[in-house]
């Protein structure tokens, strides 16, 4: 093991590791509103847009993460007639697989709401729009907090896909200083480690999330 | 929209296809025995009532599942090249290291869940504490995890498409193939996703069939 590969090269790693936290925080908003969206389509009750959301969710849900970053990179550009940078594909397609992922724990959260607090939402006068925004999802997203920061932690790591549509985030960087050095086990070793610190860190702030804001069920 | 469709290179691909889909299932099915030996082993420590199994245990799910499988499949295929191990036992390696930490958890907390009175009577009755695991705890506990080990057996089968990168000529590996011969980049994607839909909805199908009725609610009556 040689680490001075990875010190002498550490501006490069450090630029690459920017670029995957930016990606995944971008990529965890854009998620989040994707599911949020498709969440409420599928346990909505209006039936052409939930059985939209059902197909792209099943469909999303068979098909690796991987092949449907080449469909956004690769094969949308054609039909469009427009070519996103591997950067914006990423996003895309990250963000257009984790909101399928997001919406099915969002129908679980939401269905594990009791009907009888939307009874009495709705009884004491709130029109359904208020029940859905000040009753039911806020303690939705509250149970969902340990399966959402899995999907995050996911996410994170999925982020390293990027690196073979050719985005130089951590994954990229540490193959191309690789290709000029080989060094790959000093790398690859230094590689797995930055990711099990970021994945850690997301996870412990996660549980933190939870312990101060989960409702006992 | 002046792109004009062709599904018919599938047709002419088929047995690239065919053969592509067989590597996936092969590298799947052998990824999943891997990711069972390992996880009921550590899943079993992780249990355990000794400190240093549970640490080693928990040591291992975290550092595993915590690394992104890309990451797995290149320090296994680039970092240890002195191994020589070929392109696709290194995804077989990688699938099984990675799958195995979830696989772990899902054990452990499927046997925390066997309520502790059945251990207690099992030992009131006379068994071995080995006997006691191999007979009253494990049987009931894997009953109770069968399903969630159903749904990660999917998640390996779409897993496996990153064994691509390290050149194993799996179904994604193919359809690049097929893009650089034809160009019909979006027949191919498009028909790998409809072929890796038709394993998992087999797997998820076949696992609600075979499942049916021998489901057990963790704490139910015997």
């Amino acid at each position: 093991m040689d680490l001075s590969v990875v010190s002498r090269n550490l501006p490069y790693l450090a630029m690459g590791f920017a670029v995957t936290l930016e990606t995944a925080a971008l990529v965890i908003l854009g998620g989040s509103m994707l599911g949020l969206l498709l969440g409420l389509a599928r346990s909505g009750r209006v039936p052409g847009l939930r059985h939209c959301a059902i197909l792209y969710i099943e469909f999303i849900r068979g098909t690796p993460l991987l092949v449907v970053l080449f469909i956004v990179y690769f094969a949308i550009p054609p039909l469009i007639g427009h070519r996103f940078t591997a950067y914006a594909a990423a996003v895309i397609g990250f963000i257009a697989f984790i909101g399928a992922y997001i919406a099915e724990d969002l129908r679980s959260g939401l269905a594990s709401v009791p009907h009888g607090q939307i009874e009495a939402a709705l009884a004491s006068g709130l029109a359904p729009r208020q029940v859905l925004r000040l009753v039911v999802l806020p303690q939705a997203i509250r149970r969902m907090i340990p399966a959402l920061f899995n999907q995050f932690v996911r996410l994170l790591k999925f982020t390293s896909v990027a690196s073979v549509i050719g985005v130089t985030e951590l994954t990229g960087a540490t193959l191309a200083v690789n290709a000029r050095e080989f060094k790959p086990l000093s790398l690859l070793t230094a590689l797995a480690l930055a990711y099990f610190a970021a994945c850690y860190a997301l996870s412990l702030l996660g549980r933190w999330l939870n312990r101060r804001y989960a409702i006992a069920s | 929209m002046e792109y004009s469709f062709d599904w018919s290179v599938l047709w002419r691909y088929r047995e690239q296809l065919l053969n592509g889909f067989g590597l996936t299932l092969a590298l799947s099915l052998l990824g999943l025995t891997g990711a069972l030996a390992v996880g009921l082993v550590a899943g079993a420590a992780g249990a355990s009532a000794r400190r240093l199994s549970r640490a080693i245990s928990i040591g291992y799910v975290e550092l595993a599942r915590n690394v992104p499988l890309l990451v797995h499949m290149y320090l296994w295929y680039l970092g240890l090249t002195a191994l020589r191990l070929p392109a696709f036992w290194c995804g077989v390696l990688a699938l099984a290291l990675y799958s195995g930490s979830y696989v772990a958890e899902i054990v452990r907390s499927g046997i925390q869940s066997v309520p502790a009175g059945q251990t207690d009577a099992a030992l009131a009755l006379g068994l071995s504490s080995r006997r006691t695991m191999t007979r009253v705890v494990y049987p009931q506990a894997l009953r109770i995890v069968a399903p969630s080990l159903a749904g990660l057996f999917s998640q390996l089968i779409k897993d496996s498409s990153l064994a691509s990168v390290i050149s194993v000529g799996e179904l994604t590996f193919v359809a690049g193939a097929i893009e650089g011969d034809t160009f019909r980049t979006f027949e191919a994607y498009i028909g790998i996703s409809v072929l890796y839909l038709i394993a998992v909805t087999a797997v998820s199908r076949a696992a609600l069939f075979g499942l049916r009725g021998r489901i057990v609610e963790p704490a139910m009556r015997y």
